[in-house]
């Protein structure tokens, strides 16, 4: 028997008992009961894909295991959440954000003239140094004095309707610009001087680009207008989101956290990452002491406490649609599918992961980047050789992976307590996906997490019927890893090494 | 070396010195390319040949050394710096990527978009076969198609000097004949530093060699001049030529 009926024969074989796995439910729970558990089965599926795809994009292109994911996720929840309930702290965070950042890739521009600079051996080793300080020293500065956790300040929203009586009871007034005006600026000199410690002026051995250094100093010059923008809008842009109309505001609050996601990513790849590529034991463990000071800061500014985030309207009307027509124009919170109640907002995570699914196929089969990443995850090293910038890649890829988590973490918002904790669980059955999946297979993490969400699912549901422990609901994901483990060592869709 | 600073010189190294973790792996390597020449890289097994190649690329970037290309030192450059000023590389082990169809393998050594349009004609010209594969996936091809599409993906953007490891290792006889076809034929365009240990292929093919031993070039000059010195031969390359009967072989072919 050659490789490729072996191949088929596996295949049959695992539709066959999928199948038969599903009809015996079905005649078991009961036509209802099925559809409603399975519903809920796609929906937990679709959150545990959104973890895992990224964690194994990531595992199978680079060989990081992201312990962060999990807080990524959370994180992700928390600015979703935040934008969506009250922005004060997040338009009152962006200028310095912004100086920052500009002034970070202000050196960066003109690293090529300051490496040309002849010094002697003693500033060059001394320059970095009083540089780092004094912008620790503006850091501090600038910070000194803005009531930070004010800005944070969110009551818990117990009731959904909370918010739609009065949308700006949530926010806090901003500091006056008068005080204010120069924390961006002070911050912006802190980024730059930051950036200058790492440049290492007269260091001949760096490779000077020839190139046009004006246009390099457009994104600088544009991220330092942005920061402007930003100081005069403290006070009017959250307003002005929170008067919008609500389902607006969810897509506003989607988008902002995949957009902060993937920076947030490409940030720590850069900074955290790249270094440790040569030491892959250490990543793991930098990636989980990440984890914890992620958190710990989540706690320090929203305290440890579980909040609950208002359903957008089109999923908050009470009462159950006939249709989705109907549910699409009256925005219910529950629609009725073959005659089960199922509510709407699942049904629109459902839909989260699926498209999200085939983004990434589309990217990864039809678009350049994925070809780069597919060759990648064989031979970095002659991608390099080939005239590909692969360190970029990886940050692109990095990146994609936390703002998928991001993208899980604000769907996951709206039906899950938001608590600092929240990511960890997501964490574990993204881990037990991947390695169920196959390393670095998103058709196999795609799969996993479906089969898992199902486990879960069916799993508490039969623990609710005979009235057993729902430690076995639990136990069912990893049972799963294992039986799957020990028929295909290298996962579902996984390549033997 | 007589000629190592003369203007002629695509490729010019000076006594590089390259390290892989704790081992000193080149000693001391210096060699020169002459524009629009086959330049062939002999030795033993293990003697730094790949490392070589490896350290121009920037691959395993050299401690210490000058390394100049088109005249601009590249040394200390990331690798995709300097393969995207003209560099391609056909490594040792094919490094095709499997998971990728033919197509794909071509495309994805593009540096500009109609990169593989532009020398389409060209490529399948001299390696008919991959047209007829070129939607099969990398891990379908045979070893001989393999390098083929190794050295094509080399051809695919506009490259000045190639960097060809062992092109004939583990081919049949009649494809070794191809593959140095294919190279001859590629080499009227773009200059070729190659590493054979094929001596005979080898001989054939290129103007000039180096000889690498023990991480160090300990001679360079004119193929016409070496298949003359059975000595030389005999000292360093002993282990890749097979039987005597073989060396006769070449001696008579280049009489």
């Amino acid at each position: 028997m050659n490789q490729k009926h072996k191949r088929m024969l596996t295949t049959g074989m695992i539709i066959a008992v999928t199948i038969a796995i599903f009809t015996a439910l079905y005649f078991w729970a009961g036509q209802q009961t099925f559809i409603r558990t399975a519903l809920s089965g796609l929906t937990l599926g679709s959150l545990f894909f959104l973890v895992a795809g990224g964690l194994t994009l990531i595992f199978g292109l680079m060989d990081v295991l992201n312990f962060a994911h999990g807080s990524m996720f959370m994180l992700g929840a928390y600015i979703g959440w935040q934008l969506y309930t009250n922005p004060t702290f997040i338009f009152g965070m962006l200028p310095q954000m912004l100086a920052f950042s500009s002034g970070v890739l202000l050196t960066s521009a003109i690293k090529p003239f300051l490496i040309r600079w002849e010094l002697p051996e003693r500033w060059i080793k001394l320059l970095p140094k009083v540089s780092l300080l004094l912008a620790l020293v503006a850091f501090v500065v600038s910070f000194i004095g803005l009531d930070i956790m004010g800005l944070a300040n969110t009551a818990m929203v117990a009731m959904t309707t909370a918010t739609a009586s009065n949308p700006l009871a949530e926010i806090s007034p901003q500091e006056a610009l008068s005080q204010y005006w120069y924390r961006p600026l002070l911050i912006f000199v802190s980024g730059a001087l930051v950036a200058f410690s790492t440049s290492k002026p007269g260091d001949k051995s760096q490779f000077a680009l020839q190139e046009n250094i004006s246009k390099k100093l457009l994104i600088p010059a544009g991220l330092f207008i942005l920061a402007i923008i930003a100081t005069l809008i403290r006070e009017s842009a959250p307003e002005a989101i929170l008067l919008m109309n609500g389902n607006w505001r969810f897509i506003i609050a989607i988008v902002v956290s995949v957009i902060f996601g993937l920076i947030f990513g490409a940030v720590i790849e850069i900074t955290l990452i790249r270094p440790l590529y040569i030491r892959p034991t250490f990543i793991i463990i930098m990636t989980l002491g990440l984890s914890y000071v992620i958190r710990e800061l989540v706690q320090l500014l929203w305290d440890p406490l579980a909040y609950q985030m208002a359903r957008p309207p089109l999923f908050a009307q009470p009462g159950k649609a006939p249709d989705l027509i109907s549910w699409l124009q009256n925005g219910n919170a529950t629609i009725d599918i073959a005659g089960v109640t199922f509510p709407t907002y699942r049904l629109f995570v459902i839909l989260l992961g699926i498209l999200m699914f085939i983004f990434i196929t589309i990217l990864m089969t039809k678009s350049r980047l994925g070809m780069i990443i597919r060759a990648g995850v064989q031979d970095p090293q002659m991608v390099e050789a080939l005239g590909i910038n692969v360190k970029s890649v990886f940050t692109m890829v990095f990146a994609l992976g936390v703002g998928m988590a991001a993208l899980g973490g604000i769907g996951a918002g709206p039906f899950l307590p938001i608590q600092p904790m929240m990511g960890d669980q997501y964490l574990t059955q993204g881990l037990i996906t991947v390695v169920i999946g196959g390393m670095g297979s998103y058709v196999g993490a795609f799969i996993g997490a479906m089969a898992l969400g199902m486990a879960r699912a069916f799993g508490d549901y039969f623990a609710l019927k005979y009235s057993l422990s729902t430690a076995i609901a639990e136990a069912s994901t990893v049972i799963i890893m294992v039986i799957v483990l020990l028929a295909r060592p290298q996962g579902l869709f996984g390549k033997k090494e | 070396m007589s000629d190592a600073n003369s203007e002629n010189n695509l490729l010019l190294v000076e006594d590089i010195n390259t390290f892989i973790g704790q081992f000193h792996i080149l000693e001391g390597v210096s060699l020169n390319v002459p524009k629009g020449s086959i330049t062939v890289m002999l030795g033993r097994n293990g003697a730094g040949k790949t490392t070589t190649l490896k350290s121009i690329l920037g691959l395993t970037p050299p401690r210490t050394g000058k390394i100049i290309y088109d005249g601009m030192e590249i040394q200390g450059k990331r690798a995709f710096n300097i393969a995207n000023l003209g560099i391609g590389y056909v490594p040792e082990n094919r490094a095709i990527f499997r998971s990728l169809s033919v197509l794909e393998n071509l495309k994805i050594a593009e540096r500009e978009k109609g990169d593989l349009d532009k020398h389409a004609d060209f490529i399948f010209g001299l390696f008919p076969d991959l047209e007829r594969l070129i939607k099969l996936p990398g891990n379908h091809l045979s070893g001989g198609q393999q390098q083929m599409l190794a050295v094509a993906r080399a051809l695919v953007p506009e490259n000045k000097l190639l960097l060809i490891d062992e092109p004939s290792e583990g081919l049949a006889p009649i494809l070794i004949q191809q593959m140095m076809e294919a190279i001859r034929e590629l080499s009227k365009a773009t200059t070729v530093l190659l590493v054979e240990q094929n001596f005979i292929m080898a001989s054939q093919l290129a103007e000039r060699y180096i000889i690498i031993d023990d991480g160090k070039s300990v001679k360079s000059g004119l193929m016409k001049d070496l298949v003359q010195d059975k000595d030389l031969i005999h000292h360093y390359l002993g282990a890749s030529i097979k039987t005597r009967e073989e060396l006769e072989e070449i001696y008579e072919s280049k009489a």
